[in-house]
């Protein structure tokens, strides 16, 4: 498994060598460009991006076999391949909401967070040892700190800042302390060995420090009971950063959590089963629940990603030993399906308070008379969030579902979809002010609403990626299952 | 793939294309956008015909390719027509554009999104009685709420926007549960075909049918919609325009009675068998109950709303008896109950256009300024109430002589006296007969309520603000022609129907 | 030699003091002082275990200065946004910084 070091592993991290370089160009063409041209640096910044997708998605797809490179501090393998790909779209899609954000779009060093953060996210998904898992998860999370707060000016922007490194550094020396529990029980720090010393473990020390290591978990990807900042932080950040919180810094979270689970802890495979539905159970009925009582979209959306964490738990539920089932596979789909759909909800209501300086419900209301295309991006966004076919959320769901129930969780599956209703009715609430209510002031409904051509272009993108997902599903779903596979 | 297939795709998409082409159209050309979806529907209507013309009635239409296929998991583009679907697509593509014709004057705001929204429904809808997979059948189902949801929401009247919601909200809980239950059977048996897993039937454990069964009659069961889950189909009827009034009754709520004849019966013949004495208990309270809040109405509409549970209650019994006679009579009555009740919804919706208000008595001594309306709500109502002659006798006539011979039924009723230890001698031999004759009430009450219905508007005096009124614009006429025509058609010969769809249901009862 | 799990113990302890720290305390100085006990306690768990268990492996101690630096660039974005916080509110005390409900 482990590979001596040889020249072409560098070509296993040419995706995480590209943003570096692209985050050092970035920074020296901040510093020297003048600020009239400093428009030029989102452009920059989404096309290195896609540069760094298209070079990563030919050049360095993985080996058939999965190798730990660096001395099995990175593992190359199909999953890692997929994320990454997942990721860098994600901080491209983001960027481009970010353009034409009057206090992010011409800051230099916004572009410059945003892809260290998508670096530690890459080195997430594919750490294979505890010491990197940790530097990726904080190369990730210090510069999301940052930017959360990054308006300077705006009182709910430090706010959420503030409170989410609160958070993030306290549930991490949690997950740390976990760590170190983890390396004394086994004398090991790569995943990939530890599993077998940690077998030998009486059940309540690996529990123990198991539990340790979710809270972070948790906290990534939004789980009840750690799940208390996410409201806050994404009404108060940006919205592109709030998007790109909910959607990439998730599935970073969802990742780890389950190469952790597969590859350190095997042994305790039921326990954590029966554990992590409960974590799914509780998730997904309390962001559903709080979600009913929402006036603010931001905050609808922040219980909402609650809510679906908690779905997408089912599907890590659902794993038998030999990894042949949907239950993996139906996670990476639905992450890819969720991060498209949330990004369109998120850059919809960019697009919106950018015009209207609003992200209350009631701003929205006759949107579909002001701006027809963008109260149809809201529709297929939301839509798909309810999980109504043609699109890729309804897929998603049943996948997730269908892996609980062939694993014969089917209380766990009933659970869920009785939770899709409640769900379903605040997107529909959302949806009626869009589409069925009326303004007070009918000459609101006249004012034009911009939609400036980087929203537009991402906006379209992800609305087609969206509706691919939900009909041709085919090659996707394979491809989840070839990353889900190389877990095992 | 042979050109019956193709037909098959293009008939269930041709709508939704439709709906594309409308977005080339100017939102202010009104006439224009109410031309393209009209000559869609038309179009659809004649590729459905063209279905029927290579029609084999003991064959079915079929497609079928694969769609996704990973770890165990078939799930296919398959679509067929069959008995059990012909008539139901034939009325599907008759009434959507009978029910455009009749917004040509009514809908004046956002026509585009109408239209595009009334195409997508149709889609949903065939879709729907097209499909032979599980997965794909869910995914057309649910495609259906969404379209109907905006047209009840954006063109509904006072209540609409809690008419909508509460419209999505019921049918989706009840959908929900039957994903899990299709979703388990896909995962078990490896398929989602129909064709498949009926020949698989047999090793569906007991338990697990009768599961099952339950998960997909509440789905159904809501649609349809049976007593005591109706509650949400009078407030979508009273508050969606005309249109969707009447494809909500003449198409929508046939998908339930749909269900229950093509996944309950099929796949579950044993549960059904068990679970028929309540379902036909259930039916018959539905009967029962609908026609007597029908009666208690003031509200046209709602009345025609609640003869629909009525109507419905009908067929449910039918399919429940589970005999030849009881489900063909059912299949009838899904056409029968269609074209009555479109009939009625378009009429009702015509008296709303001129005078604005649907309060029964706000009318009377009709007959005098506008007869042919008169004479034509006369037959309409003749028609649902079930006169020897039109098409509403012949399947309840039929339902009701499947219910009185039904096994499943008399057996059941056997049961019931052994065990209260009854022995009188007649009550022991013609179980089913108590049955059928409980909701042969039901025809009578019919009566009732729709010819009081019909005195109400038509009879009596007239009254000064009716004296103006004008009669039926020959758009009217024609909409409500081919409606008549069929309603006379099968009262008087319906052999070619039952032509139709004889060779379907024998076979899938096995004789 | 004093054994491990006295340093285990020591380790916790002090884990629980921070942890205790960072909920009971207000000012968000406090709460992050909290952390780096917490931080603290978990290298003085790695760094037991790597003599005791591990002496002939480097992973124990590298481990530890990986936390030193993170821990202190942590820090350092912390007490900037507090900085910018307390630049327009005068307050660092978690409890006022409520312009959201928690």
């Amino acid at each position: 498994m482990f590979v001596p070091f040889d020249s072409t592993m560098l070509l296993a991290i040419l995706p995480e060598i590209l943003l570096v370089v692209l985050a050092g160009v970035v920074l020296a063409l901040d510093a020297a460009w003048q600020p009239e041209k400093r428009r030029w640096l989102g452009w920059l910044t989404v096309v290195g991006l896609a540069v760094a997708f298209i070079l990563t998605a030919t050049v360095s797809q993985p080996e058939s076999e999965p190798r730990l490179l660096f001395g099995g501090m990175l593992r190359d393998d199909w999953l890692s391949f997929a994320f990454r790909l997942v990721f860098l779209f994600g901080a491209a899609i983001t960027t481009l909401f970010a353009m034409d954000h009057e206090a992010l779009g011409r800051k230099g060093e916004f572009y410059v967070l945003l892809l260290v953060s998508t670096l530690g996210m890459n080195l997430m998904a594919s750490a294979g040892d505890l010491i990197m898992l940790y530097l990726a998860i904080e190369t990730t999370s210090i510069p999301l700190y940052i930017l959360a707060g990054f308006i300077t000016t705006d009182d709910k922007s430090t706010e959420a800042g503030f409170k989410y490194l609160l958070f993030g550094a306290m549930t991490s020396a949690v997950m740390l302390y976990g760590f170190s529990l983890l390396y004394g029980f086994s004398g090991e720090t790569n995943l990939y060995l530890l599993a077998g010393k940690l077998g030998e473990l009486p059940m309540p020390a690996l529990l123990g420090s198991l539990l340790l290591v979710l809270v972070g978990f948790s906290f990534k990807v939004s789980a009840v009971p750690f799940h208390f900042w996410a409201p806050d932080v994404y009404e108060g950040a940006p919205t592109p950063v709030a998007g790109f919180l909910s959607t990439a810094s998730k599935a970073a979270g969802f990742a780890v959590l389950m190469r952790v689970l597969l590859a350190a802890f095997p042994a305790a495979l039921p326990s954590w089963q029966g554990l992590i539905a409960l974590l799914a159970v509780v998730t997904m009925t309390v962001g559903n629940l709080l979600a009913l009582a929402q006036t603010n979209v931001k905050r609808l959306l922040a219980f909402s990603s609650i809510a679906h964490a908690g779905y997408i738990l089912i599907g890590v539920v659902a794993v038998n030993a030999a990894g042949m089932n949907l239950g993996m596979a139906s996670v990476v789909f639905y992450l890819i399906a969720y991060l498209l759909t949330n990004l369109a909800a998120f850059g919809a209501v960019a697009t919106f308070g950018r015009v209207s300086g609003s992200d209350e419900m009631d701003a929205y209301k006759g949107l579909s008379r002001r701006s027809p295309a963008l109260a149809l991006v809201m529709l297929v966004a939301f839509l798909s969030l309810s999980g109504m076919p043609p699109f890729g959320g309804f897929i998603a769901k049943v996948f997730v579902f269908a892996a609980a129930v062939e694993a014969n969780w089917i209380w766990l599956a009933v659970i869920g979809v009785l939770n899709s209703i409640i769900g379903l009715y605040y997107y529909l609430t959302l949806l009626k002010y869009v589409y069925l209510y009326r303004q007070d002031n009918l000459e609101e409904e006249q004012k034009p609403l911009p939609i400036s051509r980087p929203y537009a272009l991402a906006l379209v993108l992800l609305v087609i990626g969206i509706i691919l997902l939900g009909t041709a599903f085919n090659p996707w779903f394979e491809w989840s299952r070839t990353a889900a596979a190389s877990l095992f | 793939m042979d050109f019956g297939a193709l037909l098959l795709t293009l008939v269930t998409f041709a709508p939704l294309l439709g709906a594309a082409a409308l977005l080339l159209v100017k939102p202010e050309q009104k006439n224009a956008l109410r031309w393209v979806a009209l000559i869609t529907a038309l179009v659809t209507f004649g590729i459905s015909l063209g279905l029927l013309a290579i029609f084999n009635p003991a064959d079915a239409i079929r497609i079928d390719l694969p769609w996704l296929s990973v770890a165990g998991w078939n799930v296919h583009y398959h679509l067929a027509l069959d008995g059990l679907s012909i008539l139901l697509v034939l009325l599907t593509t008759l009434l959507t554009p009978l029910a455009i014709l009749s917004t040509w004057t009514s809908v004046e705001d956002r026509v585009r999104q109408f239209m595009a929204f009334f195409l997508m429904l149709e889609t949903g809808m065939l879709g729907v009685f097209l499909a032979q997979d599980l997965f794909l059948f869910y995914i057309f189902w649910e495609f259906t709420l969404v379209p109907m949801y905006f047209l009840i929401g954006i063109w509904g009247g006072e209540r609409r926007i809690y008419a909508a919601v509460k419209f999505f909200l019921y049918t989706m809980a009840g959908s929900v549960l039957m994903l899990v239950a299709l979703l388990w059977l896909g995962t078990q048996y490896n398929t989602f075909s129909l064709p498949e897993l009926i020949a698989q039937r047999a090793n569906i454990p007991p338990q697990a049918q009768t599961w099952l069964f339950l998960a997909f009659a509440l789905a159904f069961a809501i649609k349809v919609p049976m007593w005591p889950l109706h509650t949400w189909l009078p407030d979508a009827h009273v508050e969606a325009p005309t249109a969707g009034s009447v494809i909500l009754a003449g198409v929508l709520l046939k998908m339930g009675t749909y269900g229950f004849l093509r996944f309950n019966l099929t796949l579950f013949p044993q549960a059904s068998w068990e679970f028929s004495p309540w379902m036909a208990l259930l039916a018959i309270i539905g009967i029962l109950y609908g026609a007597l809040v029908s009666y208690a109405q003031t509200d046209a509409k709602k009345l025609v709303a609640y003869s629909s549970v009525s109507h419905l209650g009908f067929v449910m019994l039918g399919l429940f008896a589970l005999n030849q006679q009881g489900i063909q009579g059912a299949l009838l009555q899904m056409i029968n109950h269609g074209l009555s009740t479109g009939a009625l919804f378009l009429m009702v919706g015509m008296l709303y256009e001129r005078r604005h208000t649907r309060a029964l008595d706000a009318f009377g001594g009709l007959w005098k300024v506008i007869p042919v309306f008169g004479t034509l709500l006369l037959i309409v109502s003749l028609s649902s109430v079930g006169l020897p002659g039109l098409n509403g006798f012949i399947g309840e006539f039929t339902i009701l002589l499947g219910a009185a011979g039904s096994d499943a039924l008399g057996n059941a009723w056997n049961q019931i006296v052994t065990a209260l230890g009854v022995s009188f001698i007649p009550m022991r031999s013609a179980g089913g007969l108590w049955f059928a004759g409980f909701a042969a009430l039901g025809v009578i009450f019919a009566a009732a309520y729709l010819l009081q219905m019909y005195q109400k508007i038509c009879l009596g005096a007239l009254k000064a603000e009716n004296q103006n009124l004008k009669d039926l614009s020959w758009r009217e006429i024609i909409t409500l022609l081919p409606l008549l025509v069929l309603i006379f058609w099968i009262g008087l010969y319906p052999k070619p129907f039952i032509d139709l769809i004889a060779p379907a249901i024998n076979q899938m009862l096995g004789y | 030699m004093i054994p491990l799990s006295w340093y285990l113990i020591f380790a916790a302890a002090l884990f629980s003091i921070g942890l205790f720290g960072v909920l009971a305390r207000k000012n968000a100085v406090a709460i992050l002082l909290g952390v780096e006990l917490m931080l603290n306690a978990v290298n003085v768990n790695l760094v037991a275990f790597w003599r005791y268990r591990a002496p002939n492996m480097i992973a124990g101690q590298a481990f530890a200065i990986m936390i030193f630096a993170v821990a202190a660039a942590e820090v350092a974005v912390g007490l900037s946004l507090f900085i910018s916080i307390y630049r327009r509110r005068k307050t660092v005390v978690a409890n006022e910084i409520d312009l959201m409900k928690w």
